[in-house]
């Protein structure tokens, strides 16, 4: 048992690892494909599981250290597992226990019936991807996560070409640049490694101290530029509308709620852990680069975001926006900020997650993707079109709901760290929200079905009840902020605190 | 069968074994020189790619059939990831090959798993690379003269 | 020195500057033409050239892999793929030109502006050189006991990475099958001209 507990840290990226190619070799027709779905869920609510005894194991007694091969840190690579990792690991591994169970009625509609156990295979793989990037305390084990994370997912958003051929070349831009963005990734840790000799975190952090120089700064500004590539961050999101409007619609679940948060993730860990406050050139980054940059994805993407007609585009606009908040949220440097940065990190990966999921309900039903796909959606299919709209409300920040938390976070570290501007800027781009949002719940409610709705069921369950967990979830942790933001004030205020 | 590239069928022919021969020597030498596993698995790769290359994959398939290297490539994988977790279930970390024999006073340990995980990677590596090829030599059969 | 060490420095920087001058040549020659077949034989003399590189720098066992990889296996991968395409790279004007121009002289002057900074090329004294990578030399011998450090650090104290590594190529192995194998999507069709094992006809 000891030994059991000893192994934990390492389970959620272990056991898929080893399910995964696993997985492949399962019967793919037998028993209408639910094999590879159901093995495949199994194994991301075991991976679910552990992370969230993680969480609590890091909550309550502190944060954890896993020696991989016996060899003490910096000699070996280490997982360094603190409030930040863990909270986003319970994420990624949250949404892909919901996503998998959610996927099963949709891949079967969008994809071949051959291709099903592979399918699952890779959909492990790009989970366990995420989670190596998230639970690793190594700067190289990051880059190869990432890797693995990358090539599943250009394969996965390459799958929606049987349904639209504009997914291949969807996917080839996406390879192209997040090719770039890891090239850039790698530079910088060459980088850092030639100026400090050593590639894990902590011992980085160490050896950096005093060392201001070229290669540092240099090398900080690649992982920049390639995280935020990773993260479509403005103006580098070039590449997610397309990924994920033509991605088969379970795909898109997973990517939306998790990917980009994942690369936040990496730039916060880095600026943080790695580089720290020593440093001016990374304040000043943050101050007159990023924060600019912020501000104008969070208005350019919400102005797109009102003129597509691809809903999957609109809500793909919609996160380079959110992302805006979440980089805006790091630039004030403040812990509030800090703190504001990881909830909103955490409740747009709720939010967008379930919105993506209603979409992929209404495409399995209606057949459409676009905005004239929902008219009169309450009548047809009322529990997606409710999810739809609490999810609406929680993104625009209506009380009750993550969404408000989320701004309302941001909104006093705003005014707290003495940038009143950038909370007029939050509480402005929140109003574009509304429009874009606000024009599809109308569609839905207001606007008569077209003739031929009698033919349009609800969603099945499979896909109801992931939906229902996803949407309860962005209720309840907009009433308890209990997990939420008091975890998220306690990583931030130890992230700081290892920054200093 | 006619006897075009005659010459390059009667090289292959000859040079296959000691490809082989030189990717098991890579594979088992990479503890002293250069070389590994995933060097050793793309020379392996590379016999067998010449061989369809100038044979015919069909031929080549008789020999290697794709749904084996599917399998290969699960196995060598799972070779690399099992010893892991064998090591885990041992009592010592993930990777952690000291477990595997604890009380040599030689790295026993270390060499057992070395010598374990860089047969996963060249299994994995070899099967991958052919499993690649076989998939865009199965669109077409053969190059066209012209090209060469 | 001695006389006899400056010879050798003198011709190994001569060695290195030939080859450094190949690959621009092989490279700016693989921009201009557009003749595919020659595009992917000039790929593998790049990646033959960098093998010849890093022997040089004294990195044998990346000069391995890269002779191996891209060289062989790459060349053949690309063949094949450039197979199923046309011959000739339709030649199209690119709108956006200056705008790639200036992002690569923006990341090329950060990269020099980088190596201001660098310790000399093999200095003992530089980081990377005397911290983490001299442990590695130190311990090897009594804590893995294999002759090649590179394959101790490959294998043992970085053996996780290594498992990654081995999973990226998994995965690539398995995207390639998904997006060509059976039942791949051609336009939303299926692809039926060459049902696998576990396909039914």
């Amino acid at each position: 048992m000891t030994q059991f507990l000893a192994q934990l840290p390492v389970l959620p990226i272990i056991i898929p690892l080893i399910a995964a190619p696993l997985t492949m070799l399962l019967p793919a027709r037998a028993l209408k494909g639910r094999i590879p779905c159901l093995f495949a869920t199994l194994v991301s609510w075991i991976a679910f599981a552990a992370s969230a005894a993680i969480l609590h194991s890091v909550a309550t007694a502190g944060p954890i250290s896993y020696h991989m091969g016996d060899f003490a840190p910096p000699i070996g690579i280490e997982y360094r597992i603190d409030l930040a990792n863990a909270l986003v690991l319970t994420l990624v591994s949250g949404v892909a226990a919901l996503a998998f169970p959610f996927s099963y009625a949709s891949i079967r509609a969008e994809i071949d019936d051959h291709q099903l156990s592979m399918f699952y295979a890779m959909a492990l793989i790009a989970m366990v991807g995420l989670l190596g990037v998230v639970i690793t305390g190594d700067a190289f084990n990051v880059f190869v996560f990432v890797e693995i994370s990358s090539l599943s997912t250009y394969a996965l958003v390459a799958l929606g070409a049987r349904r639209d051929r504009r997914a291949l070349t969807a996917s080839f831009n996406y390879l192209v640049m997040g090719t770039i963005g890891a090239t850039f990734f790698v530079i910088g840790l060459g980088l850092l490694y030639q100026a400090t000799g050593t590639l894990n975190m902590a011992d980085l952090k160490i050896q950096l101290a005093g060392r201001d120089n070229p290669m540092v700064e240099a090398g900080f500004a690649f992982i920049l530029v390639g995280m935020g590539l990773k993260a479509a961050m403005f103006p580098m999101h070039l590449w997610m509308p397309n990924a994920y409007a033509h991605a088969p619609s379970a795909v898109a679940v997973f990517l939306a709620a998790t990917s980009t948060k994942v690369a936040v993730y990496v730039i916060i860990r880095f600026t943080y852990t790695v580089i720290g406050a020593d440093f001016d050139f990374a304040g000043a980054a943050f101050e007159y680069l990023i924060a600019p940059l912020a501000v104008m994805g969070m208005f350019f993407a919400s102005i797109v975001a009102i003129f597509q007609d691809n809903l999957k585009r609109m809500l793909a606009y919609s996160s380079v926006g959110q992302i805006g908040y979440m980089l805006l949220g790091i630039s004030f440097g403040t812990e509030q900020g800090l703190a504001a940065s990881l909830v909103h990190l955490f409740n747009h990966g709720l939010m967008k997650g379930a919105l993506f999921m209603a979409a992929a309900a209404v495409a399995f039903r209606v057949g459409s993707e676009t905005c004239d796909g929902f008219r009169g959606l309450a009548r047809r299919m009322p529990w997606t079109a409710a999810a739809f709209i609490i999810a609406a409300l929680s993104l625009v920040g209506v009380p009750g709901t993550i969404g408000f938390i989320s701004k309302w976070q941001l909104l006093s570290a705003a005014f707290d760290s003495g940038r009143a501007w950038a909370g007029f800027l939050i509480v402005a781009s929140s109003l574009l929200s509304v429009i874009y949002m606000g024009r599809v719940v109308e569609l839905m409610t207001l606007a008569p079905a077209p003739d031929a709705s009698a033919a349009v069921r609800e969603a099945p369950l499979s896909m109801l009840v992931p939906m229902a967990i996803l949407v309860a979830a962005n209720i309840y942790f907009g009433l308890s902020t209990e997990l939420t933001v008091d975890l998220a004030e306690r990583a931030a205020t130890s992230l700081m605190g290892a920054a200093r | 069968m006619s006897i075009e590239h005659l010459v390059l069928r009667v090289v292959i022919k000859i040079l296959f074994a000691p490809i082989l021969l030189f990717a098991l020597y890579v594979q088992f030498h990479g503890d002293y020189g250069a070389g590994g596993g995933f060097q050793a698995g793309v020379i392996f790769a590379v016999a067998f790619i010449l061989h369809a290359l100038i044979m015919g994959l069909d031929e080549t398939k008789r020999v290697l059939p794709a749904a084996a290297l599917k399998a290969m490539m699960v196995v060598g994988f799972l070779f690399y990831a099992g010893t892991g977790a064998a090591t885990m279930l041992l009592g010592g970390n993930l990777l952690g090959y000291d477990a595997i024999a604890p009380n040599s006073d030689h790295n026993e340990g270390q060499h057992y798993g070395i010598l374990l995980v860089e047969f996963g990677v060249g299994m994995a590596v070899a099967s991958t690379m052919l499993m690649i090829f076989y998939q865009f030599a199965g669109r077409e059969p053969e190059i066209r003269d012209e090209d060469w | 020195m001695t006389p006899g060490a400056e010879t050798a420095a003198f011709w190994s920087r001569l060695i290195d500057l030939s080859l450094l001058t190949m690959l621009v040549l092989v490279a700016y020659t693989m921009l201009r033409s557009r003749h595919l077949f020659a595009i992917v034989m000039l790929s593998g003399i790049y990646s033959l050239l960098s093998a010849a590189l890093f022997v040089s720098l004294d990195a044998v066992d990346v000069a391995f892999t890269e002779a191996a990889v891209g060289a062989g296996v790459s060349t053949v991968l690309m063949l094949g793929a450039m197979l199923l395409t046309v011959r000739r790279e339709k030649t199209q004007r690119l709108g956006r030109a200056s705008l790639g121009i200036a992002v690569v002289a923006l990341v090329g002057a950060a990269l020099i502006y980088a190596t201001t900074a660098m310790p000399a090329f093999g200095d003992p004294a530089a980081p990377a050189n005397s911290y983490i990578g001299a442990v590695y030399m130190e311990r090897t011998a009594a804590e893995i006991g294999v002759p090649n450090v590179v394959t101790a650090v490959l294998a043992s104290y970085r053996g996780f990475d290594t498992l990654g590594e081995t999973m990226v190529i998994f995965t690539a192995g398995l995207g390639v099958m998904l997006l060509l194998g059976p039942g791949s999507g051609r336009g939303g069709r299926s692809v039926k001209d060459r049902p696998g094992k576990d396909e039914a006809p």
